[in-house]
């Protein structure tokens, strides 16, 4: 046997680009051949620190006996060798090496067949990667030469599996940053935050080769319809154990694996293995995220990498996840703004066009005097028949009917001063009402009245709000077509801190269409054949003057109640 | 009655007409002018019991033919008139004696002036 040859030929296969596996099988088979061993085997020290098993010559006989037991370093002549890292060389005549922790009866008998067993460490100078075992049936005490190419060897051996632990773990690592790169990628977007759960549960699924991925968020954000967000599918016999372990992840705030214990009425489950994480925000469980794998891929471990690297998502997912309510926020109050804008500038324009109407307005009117003027001189001039006198009339009241409109919309457009006197609401009320009920078309409107008999005075203008009263109180007649009950309640009440008198004005006349609710504020909006739509629109320009607020409350089907808050004295 | 003289001042000669002729069916002597220096002509030339005053006319508006109008004569009646209250806050119109809002209905501008004449 040339020394130099073998190594030659160790070396090639050890740098060849086989799968690990087959490199160290066929270094195995070198040594077996080319130096007389039956049977060449390798242990491995797993990250349990157990040692197991795991590559053999291929003519080995011992192999399926000796990896079916596990051992720990320090126990029997392997947990030996890994704990003192020497070599160790017996032959047939010392005692038969015990192999594992147990006494290995099915070794009984064997093991005699053979005279002469080595034990080489599979080291370097800091780690320990296993142990190399070569037993011969022919060879007696072994050579030094032979000792010193097979520790040669082991050392090389232990390169290999170190090499390949080091890719292992940096595959895993650079597939968990990608992983990881992934979800950042999800949760730095402005995507819903709907649409980004689906994409994480998905993200996670993938990298963790899961059969399903699953998010539940607790009576979190009412923003968010759907509570539970999922990826893949999950056996509804799992059902009840995901829930248990969410319930055990979000109380205990960490994560929680259940991978035995998987029985549904005696059905065996335990093919799963589950692992749940809280998503923790401000120190407040507010979800958790839940994987189900199947153990041909993964079985979870409470101590294990990979529950390592759940709970690092699970905590990427909550700090993104604020990120994304943030920005969701943060849209709104951008849209909120923007409406803000669109309302000041809607409003902007409504008032140039109010600055337009005006100044049309002012030109039609002296028009609209002449022709109305004329028209009652013409009628009073000659001597009309009754068809062309009624004519007239009719020309006279539409002109009428038109400086109305016009009064009514400059008189919207121009600022009115206000005037500021001491005013008792419930007396200004009843004169308007003592105006309506000298009115016959008033007779079959009901008047109710509730009023706060110690309500306090107020300082405003009270032309100006009695023009508001009759405004609300003529649309209230008109949308009860002069028939129904119209309530009257004053009180005081409270903004923000603030006194107010509360006066609530409802009505029976079917309330307003949901569509034009929205409007009913707007100068020239109106349902009414005849309406300047103008009524509200300047009620509640006086009402902003006046410092008050007006609200309408809509009963779809029953009536409208408009409610006028004022200032108290001290509020002004 | 008949001894009483108005002058209307309005750029719009129909209103003038209008005025005019309803006026003097009340029984004034009605005379016209269709801007603020003709009616400063004629007030220096002759008296008025009354001026009726529009606001809105170019060149000198309503408001400054007013206080041209004291300047000469310091007790003339003068009743402003407008397409709409506009002017109403205005101090220097409270220098009138009256405001009227013009109308096809010329009865609030009789009786303003048979106030102010002190006819009623
Ligand atoms: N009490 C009410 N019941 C039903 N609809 C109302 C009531 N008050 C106001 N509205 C609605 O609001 C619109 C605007 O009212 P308003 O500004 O007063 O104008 P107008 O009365 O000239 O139509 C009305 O045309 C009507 O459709
Ligand atoms: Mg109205």
């Amino acid at each position: 046997m040339n020394a130099v040859e073998l190594l030659g030929e160790v070396i090639e296969i050890s740098h060849s680009n086989l799968e690990i596996n087959s490199r160290i099988s066929a270094i195995l088979n070198i040594i077996a051949h080319r130096m007389g061993f039956e049977e060449v085997l390798v242990f491995k020290l797993d990250k349990d620190k157990r040692i197991t098993c795991r590559y053999s010559n291929q003519d080995c006989s011992l192999f399926s006996l000796l990896s079916k037991y596990r051992c720990h370093i320090g126990e029997g002549i392997i947990g030996s060798i890994a704990q003192k890292r020497i070599p160790q060389y017996f032959t047939y005549k010392d005692i038969p090496p015990r192999f594992g922790c147990i006494f290995f009866h099915e070794l009984d008998g064997i093991i005699d067949r053979y005279r002469s067993f080595a034990f080489v460490p599979l080291s370097d100078d800091s780690y320990i990667y296993g142990v190399m075992v070569a037993i011969s049936s022919e060879k007696g005490d072994l050579q030094d030469r032979e000792k010193i190419l097979l520790s040669v060897i082991a050392r090389e051996i232990g390169g290999l599996i170190r090499v390949d632990e080091i890719m292992l773990s940096s595959k895993k690592r650079i597939s968990e940053l990608v992983t990881l790169s992934e979800l950042g990628k999800v949760l730095t977007t402005n995507m819903e935050p709907e649409a980004a759960l689906k994409n994480i549960v998905f993200i996670i699924a993938k990298a963790l080769n899961a059969t399903m991925a699953t998010i539940k968020l607790n009576n979190f954000v009412s923003r968010f319809n759907i509570q539970r967000f999922t990826y893949g599918q999950s056996d509804p016999k799992l059902e009840r154990f995901i829930d248990d372990l969410e319930g055990q992840a979000i109380n205990a705030k960490r994560t929680t694996t259940l991978s035995e214990e998987l029985y549904v009425d005696d059905e065996d489950i335990s093919h799963y293995s589950l692992c749940s994480s809280p998503i923790i925000t401000k120190n407040k469980a507010i979800g958790a995220m839940t994987i189900c794998s199947s153990k041909k891929h993964i079985t979870f471990d409470q101590n294990d990498n990979i529950a390592y690297l759940i709970t690092t998502i699970a905590n990427y997912i909550s700090s993104g996840l604020e990120n994304i309510l943030l920005n969701t926020r943060l849209k709104d109050v951008i849209k909120e703004l923007n409406e803000t804008q669109k309302r000041v500038i809607e409003q902007e324009k409504l008032k140039s066009l109010g600055e337009m109407t005006a100044n049309i307005a002012h030109e039609i009117k002296n028009p609209l005097v002449i022709i109305g003027g004329f028209t009652k001189r013409l009628a009073k001039k000659v001597n009309l028949s009754q068809t062309e006198n009624r004519y007239a009339n009719i020309i006279v009241n539409e002109v009428a009917r038109l400086e109305t409109i016009l009064n009514e919309v400059l008189n919207y457009v121009k600022d009115t001063p206000v005037s500021r006197e001491p005013c008792n609401i419930n007396m200004c009320i009843d004169e308007i009402l003592y105006l309506f009920s000298s009115d016959a078309s008033w007779e079959k409107v009901k008047i109710v009245k509730d009023y706060d008999t110690q309500l306090p005075q107020i300082i405003c203008d009270i032309q100006q709000i009695k023009q508001v009263f009759i405004n609300i109180l003529v649309n209230s007649y008109e949308a009860m077509k002069g028939e129904g009950e119209i309530t009257i309640k004053t009180g005081t009440a409270h903004i923000n801190n603030k006194p107010y008198i509360k006066v609530a004005i409802s009505d029976t006349g079917g309330g307003i269409d949901p569509m034009a609710i929205d409007n009913i504020f707007n100068p020239f909006f109106t349902t009414k054949e005849k309406g300047t739509g103008l009524g509200l629109a300047i009620s509640n320009k006086i009402i902003m003057n006046n410092k008050g607020r007006i609200e309408v409350e809509n009963n779809v089907g029953k009536g409208v109640t408009f409610f006028i808050y004022l200032p108290l004295e001290n509020n002004l | 009655m008949k001894d009483k003289k108005i002058l209307i001042v309005d750029d719009e000669e129909n209103i003038r007409i209008l005025f005019k002729e309803e006026l003097e069916e009340e029984g004034y002597e009605i005379d016209v002018a269709s801007n603020g220096y003709e009616a400063l002509e004629k007030i220096k030339k002759s008296p008025f019991d009354l001026v009726v005053l529009d606001i809105k006319m170019p060149g000198m508006d309503g408001i400054q033919t007013l206080n041209e109008i004291k300047k000469i004569k310091k007790d003339q009646h003068v009743i402003l008139c407008s397409a709409y209250g506009e002017f109403k806050q205005d101090f220097s119109s409270w220098i009138s004696d009256a405001y009227v809002v013009k109308s096809a209905d010329t009865g609030e501008l009789k009786n303003t002036i048979k106030n102010i004449l002190n006819l009623t």
